[in-house]
């Protein structure tokens, strides 16, 4: 009686009622449970009996800022995979988020074969194989990769090739050509000091434009290349050429000094809180007249048809007083993660991909510079003469853009954009301590705290040397990173 | 085999034995019912935190599967590094200003929508509206919104002459922080308003009928009867929202992500740049773990509470 009492009457269909006891539910529950269960184990069997008869490759990339890459991109991945008969998959990810899903990954031991990264993952050295065989077979076939390519994926240290390279992207100024004529400055500004004097003078000017000169001084990837191309020009870095820690000099205070009047004779708060996307906004509404970018603002006010487009001109590295550098905007690596279950694989489609990258570049609208210069050279060339011949390509097609620039030469200040260009870490190589700094914004934070009087030059120097030194010490002890003996 | 006796009218009891299961034993049933909730707190919750607080003593980096233990190096290096300080006071006064706002906001609301007027469901219906919002869709709409260049606000009070200069909202510390409670406020409050609202309709009719017609204003009766009574309730309501807020990782990350120059800084916001960007994973669990003595005395605290609420209703 007890059992037939606890029932409930449950509706099984229309008009139906059925007496259901708990001893019912419970046998019901069970059974549906144990069959979900078998099911679920028998297809996972079936899916691993079957995976394990495939061959495959899981490439995980960025979601690139020339969207049409990306279109040519994943059908080029999966001819490949059909070529080589290897079942391949491409995801994409957005650039913010790529180190925290790499973090993942390695958390998990899991999860793709290939995986590309926007900057130098040094920090990721002990998890990734070494790919000295695939760096110097395309050495081999196409003749030395870019220098400042090299400083960015091989640890001196541990003598690794932690990573792969197949692109590297410049990072010109980019202005509007009617403000800086109106300035003075009809082919925009050559150095540090005309930014300044042209940015004051489009304050003065130019009203409608809210910031004369968009360089941020923010949490974002744009605002680290700006503040350490004014430190590079200025004889600054964190690191000399072997790894001590240089960044407590007067050279340092000089171009925080002159970071700090550029804020406040031509910029305004607003660079503070800049993300990766403000300062093409910025360029795009015509509300700043000077960034330090990629061509991707460029493109991007092509692609939406903005008259902007026409008005916005490049110019290379400004010169200041000890240099004339910018750094990398986008270091292109490929690392190939020590539980990848498919390495051979990824190292064929790695090479495979600098073969083809002729057409990688034009497909980036010539946004990627290749990493093996050699590798644009036409295939009957020979070896000695590939790099020398792949650079005249990228020249010429820099010179004469097929993206309908007006006029066509509008890109010919990148022709010689490897000599201005350097790497993070410069002079030194791209070490974890670098990544570490880099990635937690720490040197445009010094900038801003004396550009908004926070702390003086001096004193922002002091402080964000000791994080610097804080940060090598840690990856010292790790091994990861040399010096140490000549710390200043 | 259970020995089991049924009785039926009119006919002599008689003894059968019977299979005795898991239905019949409710000492054993509670706890295989409660199993899979266990489990998964256990495996998605507990182990997480174990390692979070394991990590916090270790000089891991996201890198390496290593595990060095190094004691409390980890929380001597954040309580000398005036980051960490500033993200702590951040996160302090995040929690108490944003939870001050969200009650006074909360009781406010759960009292109009207690009176009836036309279209009552629609304004309940929109009020909701912030809680189911994704944290991610509503940042980027409010990133828009107080864009230091581009502000809707600026543009609309310049329009209206009300605005002389500029406000750059993520641009100035004081600003930004600003923004940020605003932003969590919306998101709060709508939940709070609920919970506030399901109290007072616990309160008893004729208690507030009384206090009408002994003509007691509107200020009296908040405040000597429907405040008092919503106490227990209201209570729960704000020490969920302390942990909630104080643990609260994506509204600041994605309005300013702890900017200008790292003066926005929450501690779960600081622990994500310094563990999983730069990759110091010990250090970042450090200042992740760091309140959580707090927030457990907060949580029992909480649950003595609710607790009581629950024994007085």
């Amino acid at each position: 009686m007890a059992d037939q009492s606890d029932g409930k009457w449950v509706r099984v269909s229309e008009g139906r009622w059925r007496r259901v006891s708990r001893r019912d539910f419970l046998k019901l529950t069970a059974g549906a449970a144990g069959v979900a269960a078998a099911a679920g184990n028998f297809g996972s069997l079936l899916t691993s009996f079957v995976r394990a008869q495939q061959r495959e490759l899981r490439i995980m990339t960025w979601s690139h800022f020339v969207p049409a890459y990306d279109e040519w991109f994943d059908p080029y991945a999966q001819r490949w995979g059909q070529a080589k008969g290897i079942r391949t998959t491409v995801d994409h990810v957005s650039f913010a988020d790529i180190v925290p899903r790499a973090n993942a990954e390695v958390a998990a031991q899991s999860g793709h074969d290939v995986y590309f990264f926007l900057s130098p993952p040094s920090a990721f050295e002990q998890q990734v194989l070494d790919l000295a065989d695939i760096n110097r077979e395309a050495e081999r076939r196409y003749g030395p990769m870019v220098p400042l390519v090299r400083k960015s994926i091989y640890n001196v240290n541990t003598r690794k090739f932690f990573a792969f390279s197949d692109n590297w992207v410049p990072d010109p100024g980019d202005y509007l050509k009617s403000a800086w004529t109106t300035a003075g400055f009809p082919n925009g500004p050559s150095s540090w000091e005309e930014l300044l004097v042209g940015g004051r003078r489009i304050k003065e000017r130019s009203r409608e434009i809210q910031i004369p000169i968009g360089i941020g001084y923010s949490q974002d990837i744009d605002s680290n290349m700006a503040t350490h191309a004014i430190m590079w020009s200025f004889g600054s870095s964190e690191q000399d050429a072997n790894e001590n820690v240089t960044l407590n000099s007067e050279e340092t205070v000089r171009a925080v000094e002159f970071g700090a009047t550029l804020f406040r004779d031509a910029m305004n708060p607003a660079v503070l809180s800049w993300n990766a996307a403000s300062n093409n906004q910025a360029l795009n509404a015509r509300q700043t007249a000077y960034i330090l970018n990629s061509i991707s603002a460029y493109r991007t006010a092509q692609d939406n048809r903005l008259p902007v487009a026409d008005d916005i001109n490049f110019v290379g590295a400004l010169r200041g007083p000890r240099a004339r550098w910018a750094c990398e905007h986008v270091m292109g690596c490929w690392v190939i993660w020590r539980f990848s279950r498919n390495p051979d694989n990824a190292k064929a489609f790695l090479l495979d991909l600098v073969d083809n990258y002729r057409e990688a570049t034009i497909n980036s609208k010539l946004y990627n510079f290749p990493s093996f210069m050699g590798s644009v050279a036409e295939k009957k060339v020979p070896l000695a003469d590939k790099p020398e011949e792949g650079r005249k390509w990228v020249r010429a097609a820099v010179t004469n853009d097929p993206f309908g620039s007006t006029p066509r030469n509008k890109l010919a200040i990148l022709r010689d954009a490897e000599e201005w260009s350097t790497n993070v870490g410069h002079p030194g190589p791209a070490n974890p301590a670098m990544g570490e700094i880099f990635d937690t914004f720490v040197i445009p934070d010094m900038f801003a705290k004396a550009a908004t009087g926070q702390l003086t030059p001096q004193r922002a120097v002091a402080e964000t040397d000791r994080r610097v030194k804080e940060i090598f010490t840690k990856w010292r002890r790790l091994g990861l990173v040399g010096g140490g003996g000549r710390d200043r | 085999m259970a020995l089991r006796r049924e009785a039926h009218p009119g006919v002599t009891p008689v003894l059968i034995f019977r299979r005795r299961t898991l239905a019949d034993r409710e000492d054993l049933l509670g706890k295989v019912m409660l199993a899979p909730a266990l489990f998964y707190v256990i495996v998605l919750v507990a182990m997480p935190l174990v390692l979070a607080i394991l990590l916090s003593f270790s000089a891991s980096f996201a890198g390496s599967l290593d595990f060095h233990w190094i004691g409390l190096r980890n929380f001597g290096a954040i309580i000398r590094d005036p980051q960490f300080l500033l993200a702590l006071r951040n996160t302090v006064l995040f929690t108490v200003i944003s939870q001050a706002l969200v009650m006074v906001l909360a009781v406010t609301a759960a009292h109009v929508l207690d009176a009836a007027f036309v279209g009552k469901r629609v304004v309940r219906f929109l009020l909701l509206l912030p809680w189911a919002v994704p944290v991610s869709l509503a940042a980027m709409a409010w990133t828009w919104i107080f864009d230091s260049t581009f502000s809707v606000i600026n543009w609309t009070l310049k329009a209206a002459g009300l605005l002389q200069g500029w406000l750059y909202w993520f641009g100035d510390p004081t600003l930004a922080m600003i923004a940020i409670i605003t932003v969590h406020v919306w998101r709060m409050f709508p939940f709070a308003t609920v919970i506030v609202l399901a109290g007072m309709s616990s309160i008893p009719q004729d208690i507030r009928e009384a206090a009408v017609v002994d003509g007691a204003s509107f200020w009296r009766r908040l405040f000597q009867i429907n405040l008092p009574l919503l106490l227990p309730i209201v209570t729960v309501s704000v020490l969920f929202g302390v942990v909630f807020t104080s643990t609260d990782l994506g509204v600041v990350w994605l309005l300013t992500r702890g900017g200008p120059y790292n003066s926005t800084h929450v501690l779960s916001t600081l622990a994500f740049q310094r563990g999983i960007l730069g990759a110091n994973l010990g250090q970042g669990a450090s200042i992740a773990v760091f309140l959580l003595p707090f927030l457990m005395l907060a949580a029992v605290g909480m649950l003595r509470v609710a607790r009581r609420a629950e024994v007085g209703s």
